[in-house]
């Protein structure tokens, strides 16, 4: 019994952990540039895909080459997504761009189809295995999540606190303004946000796919729950989405040990609801 | 130093600067008085850039900077104080000022020397250099917007209502600090203001402007005396 708890609670951290990247993703972009993008779930996919469908199953390449090629390309498609989408719409009213991601949200699955085909997968060999400690067993998976997530949180923190063009973003976000006035390029500051948030992303689809096929609605859950993750947080505060995402990631894990299975996803949207009735400024009851 | 040669400038379609011509000179204090609404925060902003004006030109010792994109404006070394404070809420005291020095690459120890001069004019933000900015007071915030204004030594530096919504006597002080940065560090000073009798009797010349147009100009001493001036914006 104390040893399928701590399992269930290590892989809730793993799936906490892609929850918090999640909402890390789409906080970024809407502190940059005060638009929710609502593709960012396809763009999960989008990363999945092109890891997946072309560099590994495609062409063959290796894991590692395969995951960095990858990201070159999400950056090269984040600077196009940025240049036609975000800056030319940042200056209008919400519906705009809410409108233009929904659609480029669709544009992508679409794409998706005709590009890799209908037909799920999945990428053989990747992150397979497990590992026994005593008598809890991991797998290799949710260890290398668990792992590649905190590096990722770790680095953006440092990149946002410590580095000029991180001190940058962190000033777009607070007062745009003042950001022109001090003499901050705010589109570039937005083209390299855009960029950050596309490559995790990536990262999230790559990240997933020993989990799930690989299909063109594989991450429509995960960016549900990556969304109730930043509102359960404290929406736009950065360490509030990675609070929230362990919060859903474990509690709807331990939800399936009380009910059964098929209701597991119920346990994150019954928090969000819960949060937005009796908290909805978050946990940690900041916004930015 | 500055010159700003008939400029039209406009909101969409709404044209808010109508043939607006103003000089500052190197070493002067200039001051621009007027209602609210008459365009005042639209001439610094076009300086800065951040609206290009339709006609007209704007130079910059002897450069015309017009066309010239906003972020290389700021590196030129003008610099607006803007109004209303506008720092960053949720950084530090320290890195605000930091931010202030965007547009240079300042080494760490220059970056050093800079912070201590500021927090000599205003020891209070060295003492509170860790806190959040938005946790300061009103007049706290706007000793920061100045020093962060001055942390990327400026050629030129424009204030837009340094005095709104603080007490007298820090708006006293303010304008004392204003004085001191012209006289010591020998930099030119536009300094807009609701103020008007403040801003007259710490600047040398003035410019009073009303719906968009400049209508009247002057040494500050006289200005003080012509009757319209005294009616309009200094209470009789």
């Amino acid at each position: 019994m104390g040893s399928i708890i701590v399992q269930l609670i290590i892989s809730g951290i793993a799936m906490g952990f892609i929850y918090a990247l999640v909402g890390i993703e789409y906080t970024l972009i809407w502190n940059a540039s005060g638009v929710l993008n609502f593709s960012h779930d396809k763009l999960i996919t989008l990363g999945a895909y092109i890891f997946g469908g072309t560099y590994i199953v495609g062409m063959q390449l290796g894991f590692v080459e395969g995951i960095l090629l990858s990201i070159v390309t999400v950056a090269v498609i984040g600077i196009i997504i940025a240049k036609v989408i975000f800056i030319p719409l940042r200056n209008l009213t919400m519906i705009y761009t809410i409108m233009a991601t929904v659609m480029l949200g669709k544009i992508i699955v679409e794409a998706i189809r005709l590009y890799w085909g209908p037909v799920p997968f999945s990428v053989p060999g990747f992150l397979v295995g497990t590992v026994k400690i005593n008598n809890i067993v991991i797998s290799i998976a949710n260890i290398v999540i668990i792992i590649a997530a905190a590096i990722c949180v770790c680095a953006l923190q440092l990149f946002l606190y410590k580095t000029k063009p991180g001190k940058a973003m962190r000033c777009v976000a607070q007062n745009r303004n003042a950001s022109q006035i001090m003499g901050i390029d705010v589109k570039t500051v937005m083209i390299i946000t855009i960029i950050i948030s596309m490559v995790i992303c990536c990262l999230i689809g790559i990240l997933v796919s020993p989990l799930l096929n690989i299909s063109t609605t594989m991450s429509n859950m995960i960016g549900l729950k990556g969304f109730a993750a930043g509102v359960i947080g404290g929406f736009g505060y950065l360490p509030g989405a990675i609070v929230g995402g362990l919060v859903i990631g474990i509690v709807e894990n331990l939800a399936s040990m009380v009910f059964p299975a098929v209701y597991k996803d119920i346990a994150a949207f019954v928090l969000l609801v819960a949060f937005l009735l009796v908290r909805p400024k978050g946990i940690t009851g900041k916004t930015r | 130093m500055l010159k700003i040669n008939n400029i039209d400038a406009y909101y969409g379609k709404v044209q808010v600067l109508h043939n607006v011509s103003l000089e500052v000179g190197s070493n002067e204090i200039i001051s621009l008085i007027g209602a609210n609404g008459a365009g005042k925060s639209t001439l610094m902003k076009t300086v800065m850039g951040l609206i290009k004006p339709r006609k007209g030109s704007i130079e910059f010792q002897g450069e015309d900077i017009t066309k010239i994109k906003n972020t290389k404006i700021v590196s030129r070394g003008i610099v607006y104080v803007p109004e209303g404070r506008e720092v960053f809420p949720e950084m530090s005291v320290r890195d605000n000022l930091e931010m202030g020095a965007y547009c240079r690459n300042y080494s760490a120890k220059e970056m050093n020397d800079h912070l201590e001069q500021m927090y000599a004019i205003f020891p209070k933000l060295g003492e509170r250099q860790k806190q959040l900015a938005g946790s300061l007071s009103g007049g706290e915030q706007q000793m920061l917007a100045i020093c962060r204004g001055l942390m990327s030594d400026p050629k030129l530096i424009m204030f837009d209502e340094p005095s709104l919504g603080l007490a007298p006597v820090i708006v006293e002080e303010m304008f004392k600090v204003i004085v001191r940065i012209n006289q010591e560090r020998k930099i030119p000073v536009l300094l807009v203001e609701q103020n008007a009798y403040m801003a007259l009797s710490i600047s040398n010349r003035c410019y009073v402007m009303a719906n968009g147009m400049i209508k009247l100009s002057g040494a500050s001493e006289e200005l003080l005396q012509v009757s319209d001036v005294k009616k309009t914006y200094l209470g009789g």
